[in-house]
């Protein structure tokens, strides 16, 4: 089941690719775009009976190794569930 | 006394810590290969610098998880000496020996050069030979060493005297710009609360031999060796 993991930097946490991202958009005439967060993309294709099996064993990796609760933040999404 | 150094897929700085603490220090060393569940009686672990894993997903991430990793931290926790250096430093908060995270340099850059560092706490093992306020300068050589930790681990940091060593200038003044990444409380190496683990990012098994610039980080890995004499003799 393809189920798709977003780590991001939490609110709080400085980064400074996103803003050099922010900087050279600006730079370039996309004033409009008045902030850059980057993130980390994962697509996992996991072997589970349903939606909620394969977010539980997205969301213990995600936990484990995928991202770093001292600095990241993650949310999950699973083909063919809307997430409620 | 004897060193482990372990060795991960991209360490690099694995031969500068066997060479100082073998051929300058005169002690036994030897390489522990990160898929090895011994430690082959060493008396402190030290884990070197480098690109575990090429820095992949984040630097120390999967390191954390090798075989050896689980022998570390049985060590550490039975008292044992730790030392991370630079990415060792990184994969000793990736597996929760230390406290906090190492992000992106603030301004990008890998840096590689010499700063100063002011050894703040003297009561761990790697810094027990220093004065409290002693600078030391050491080389540094990394992208990702912006120390950051939540407000609430800063202050518990700063309570529990867990900053061992901070950037400086060369008189020893906090000023920001003797603070090469950004991190915060400009913090170079911290401790754990038992005081047995220590992590930086400067490099003080570089800095042995004056010839190569600087001979300062003799003292964090003389301090260990004469902190496991006198226990010895004790």
């Amino acid at each position: 089941m393809k189920t798709r993991v977003f780590v991001t930097l939490k609110p709080s946490v400085f980064d400074p690719q996103g803003r050099t991202i922010v900087e050279a958009l600006q730079s370039m005439g996309y004033g409009s775009v008045r902030d850059v967060r980057q993130g980390k993309y994962f697509e996992l294709d996991v072997a589970a009976e349903s939606a909620d099996a394969a977010r539980s064993v997205a969301s213990e990796v995600a936990d484990k190794l995928l991202a770093n609760p001292v600095i990241e933040s993650y949310r999950i999404e699973v083909d063919g569930d809307d997430g409620s | 006394m004897k060193f482990a150094v372990i060795e991960f897929p991209g360490s690099n700085c694995d031969h500068d810590a066997y060479h100082a603490t073998k051929h300058v220090l005169g002690q036994q060393a030897e390489f522990v290969w990160h898929k090895e569940t011994d430690l082959r009686g060493a008396d402190v672990v030290v884990l070197p610098g480098g690109f575990s894993y090429g820095d992949y997903l984040r630097t120390g991430a999967i390191a954390r998880f090798s075989p050896v990793m689980a022998c570390v931290c049985e060590f550490a926790h039975a008292g044992g000496p730790v030392i991370g250096i630079c990415n060792g430093f990184q994969v000793l908060l990736e597996v929760g020996l230390l406290e906090g995270a190492l992000l992106r340099n603030n301004r990008l850059k890998f840096l590689c050069e010499h700063i100063h560092v002011r050894v703040e706490q003297t009561d761990t093992p790697f810094t027990s030979g220093a004065v409290a306020g002693q600078v030391l300068t050491l080389p540094i050589a990394h992208g990702e060493g912006n120390f950051h930790a939540s407000p609430e681990t800063l202050v518990a940091l700063e309570a529990n005297r867990q900053v061992v060593f901070r950037y400086c200038a060369a008189d020893g003044a906090q000023t920001d710009a003797a603070n090469p990444n950004g991190s915060a409380h400009a913090i170079a190496g911290v401790c754990n609360v038992e005081r047995n683990v220590v992590g930086l990012m400067p490099h003080p098994e570089r800095a042995c031999e004056s010839m190569l610039g600087s001979a300062d980080g003799r003292v964090v890995l003389e301090s260990v060796i004469n902190t496991f004499a006198s226990a010895g003799a004790a």
